[in-house]
């Protein structure tokens, strides 16, 4: 009788398992996948200042701002979309800086903010957060109140901002709690009204797809697939710019 | 309803709360198995609330028949030495989990390039400073990710030591339950962690749930509790009123953008700020609402608890420890299964192995207890928290 009661149980189980099955995508290409420019959100600074001639661009996050294992600085994808923008938009001038780096958390983020010249604000934050937050298993309401307080000082600065989510991995996901750092993240995006980047999910995709997997490629290759996935990502993440710039025309 | 003790007899444990507690243990799994496709259908993806509410309000429940049924018998002295032996078992437990979990870790790092993740780095501070961090571990200051409710469970338990001498005066420790609970949070007060913040489920706030689970356990045994709300249908529409936003919030932010983008931002604001480290009033509303329905709205006889697939969540229910403790390192294992291979083959074998394994302790913990015999249905009180 229990043997039997187990197996109903677990076939109501399986036939779950199968309903919750996420959809696998079909093209091997580090093409994002069509709906993942929607929502579409303005991004009326960055528009604003392009049409003036000029846009500058802060990328502000983590350790992967500075292209860790790529073949030299040029392939980190801050570099990248500054190459990327310049083609999209020739004849304009398009600086991307980049501020942060190695363990550097999102309340470090805030006080860089804080302290930034005037002089030097940009129109556009990309935000990379909340790696150092998860693996350091840092109090994600702590994380929250440091973007939101970023957030309103970038928007009073007559600036626009970007959210960008953690990089995906087997072992990340594995090893840390990211869940609730990623559904704030969203959130965080989505009460600012800012774009918001999903890296991860991108990744993880390519990953599945077998698209860019470092952490299944052989050593001797690591360091041209490393400069794939940041090209791939400039991509992607210029295509959000490049949309919320037309957007907020 | 949840309090009609005259319908039954104080003595007999509530079926509902052993299938629930089942219920929240195999999501509890599920939900520290992250890439697993379930983890898409547990409740923290429809709702301000999540297993892990559910857990700490089912402990207080079944603390009120083992601990305080204890106490009236025997008296506090004797009740509380009980709870003190049970820390010390969940303890133990906490720490064996954590030297897996570290097993586990040290694992999965020796096959991941560290050049590329730099700041992954940081999840594996025993390859830095192995003594300090083990030495951190057995104060609870060190709590890795996933390894957390264990040492909520520790702290609410302690707490409940001096809680127990006032259940007599259920107003008064409900009052202080309330004043620590509002007191902790405005003053962000929250147990330390090592090297920076504090606890990812801050047990002076969390403490409430667990008192309010104590109260309703304590109202079905018979003895002193404030009161509980009755069946109205007016509770029932704002029950169902705060359920159905967080629900329609979650899906809008999670599922679908279009309608996220509808959301007038103030509402989005909000949401922003629903803390889950030091239990946000939302998320208690939530957890208490759902309580709420399930108490009046699902008798104890309701065909769904006599099923004969629910019979193997109701064994888990009654036997949280060791099917907590045997899922947590299922877990571990799920993990590193999802991590070798990620196809749906493997997301089948892994739920398989570890809802069958969950039955199988269930099954043998429950044999243990009766020497062989099975159970009836309804079952007398215990004098230990399942």
């Amino acid at each position: 009788m229990w043997a039997m009661d187990s197996i109903r149980f677990l076939v109501a189980a399986s036939l779950a398992l199968l309903l919750s099955t996420p959809l696998a995508a079909a093209t091997p290409s580090c093409v994002p996948p069509s709906d993942y420019l929607s929502p579409p959100r303005p991004l009326p600074a960055a528009a604003r200042s392009l049409q003036a001639g000029g846009l500058r661009i802060l990328a502000l996050g983590s350790g992967s701002i500075t292209g860790p294992g790529s073949s030299s600085p040029d392939a980190a994808w801050p570099a990248r979309l500054q190459v990327i923008l310049l083609e999209a938009y020739p004849g304009r001038s398009i600086d991307v800086a980049i501020r942060g780096g190695r363990g550097v958390s999102v309340s470090d983020h805030l006080s860089l903010l804080r302290d930034a010249p005037i002089a030097d604000w940009p129109n556009l934050v990309v935000w990379q957060a909340g790696t150092v937050e998860v693996t350091r298993g840092l109090d994600p309401d702590e994380m929250t109140e440091a973007m939101r307080a970023g957030l309103e000082r970038i928007r009073r600065h007559g600036a626009d901002a970007v959210i960008m989510d953690q990089q995906f991995s087997r072992f990340l996901r594995a090893n840390s709690n990211i869940e609730p750092y990623r559904d704030k993240l969203r959130l965080i995006a989505a009460s600012a009204g800012a774009p918001f980047f999903p890296r991860y999910e991108l990744m993880q995709q390519w990953v599945e797809t077998g698209v860019i997997d470092l952490e299944r490629t052989p050593r001797a290759e690591r360091a041209a697939a490393i400069d794939r996935l940041n090209d791939c990502l400039a991509r992607a993440l210029a295509a959000l710019i490049i949309q919320g710039i037309t957007e907020a025309r | 309803m949840i309090l009609d003790a005259t319908r039954n007899p104080p003595s007999q444990r509530d079926p509902r709360a052993d299938f629930f507690r089942g219920v929240a243990l195999w999501m509890i799994v599920v939900n520290h198995t992250p890439g697993n496709w379930l983890g898409n259908l547990t409740l923290k993806n429809f709702s301000f609330c999540d297993a892990t509410e559910a857990f700490v309000l089912l402990a207080g429940y079944a603390g009120a028949f083992a601990y305080a049924g204890l106490a009236d018998r025997s008296g506090w002295l004797v009740a509380a030495s009980a709870l003190i032996r049970r820390i010390g078992k969940l303890y133990v437990a906490h720490i064996f989990l954590l030297v897996v979990f570290t097993a586990q870790v040290g694992f999965s790092a020796a096959a991941l390039d560290r050049a590329t993740y730099l700041d992954e780095l940081a999840l594996d501070p025993f390859a830095d400073q192995p003594y300090r961090t083990l030495l951190e571990a057995l104060l609870l200051r060190f709590q890795p990710a996933f390894l957390d409710i264990l040492p909520l469970y520790i702290v609410l338990l302690a707490l409940f030591v001096p809680g127990l001498a006032l259940r007599h005066r259920p107003w008064l420790l409900l009052a202080l339950s309330i004043g620590l609970w509002v007191g902790v949070r405005a003053a962000g007060i929250n147990l330390p962690r090592w090297q920076e913040g504090g606890w990812f489920f801050n047990p002076l706030a969390w403490q409430l749930l667990f008192v309010i689970g104590f109260f309703i356990g304590q109202a079905v045994r018979g003895a002193g509790a404030p009161g509980v709300p009755p069946k109205r249908a007016w509770i029932t529409a704002l029950a169902i009123l705060l359920l159905g936003s967080g629900f329609v919030a979650m899906l809008a932010v999670e599922q679908v953008p279009f309608l996220g983008e509808h959301i007038p931002a103030l509402i989005l604001d909000f949401l922003a700020t629903v803390d889950k480290t030091s239990l946000h009033p939302f998320r208690l509303a939530s957890m208490l609402a759902l309580t709420y329905l399930i108490a009046h709205y699902l008798p104890r006889d309701a065909g769904v608890l006599q099923a004969r697939w629910a019979k193997p969540l109701l064994s888990m229910g009654r036997h949280s420890l060791p099917v907590f403790c045997v899922g947590i390192l299922l877990s571990f294992l799920i993990r590193l299964m999802l991590e070798e291979r990620d196809d749906w083959l493997m997301q089948l074998a892994a739920n398989f192995a570890s809802i069958g394994t969950l039955v199988v302790v269930a099954r043998l913990a429950e044999w243990q207890r009766t020497g062989g015999n099975p159970r009836p249905n309804a079952l007398p009180a215990e004098t230990r928290a399942a």
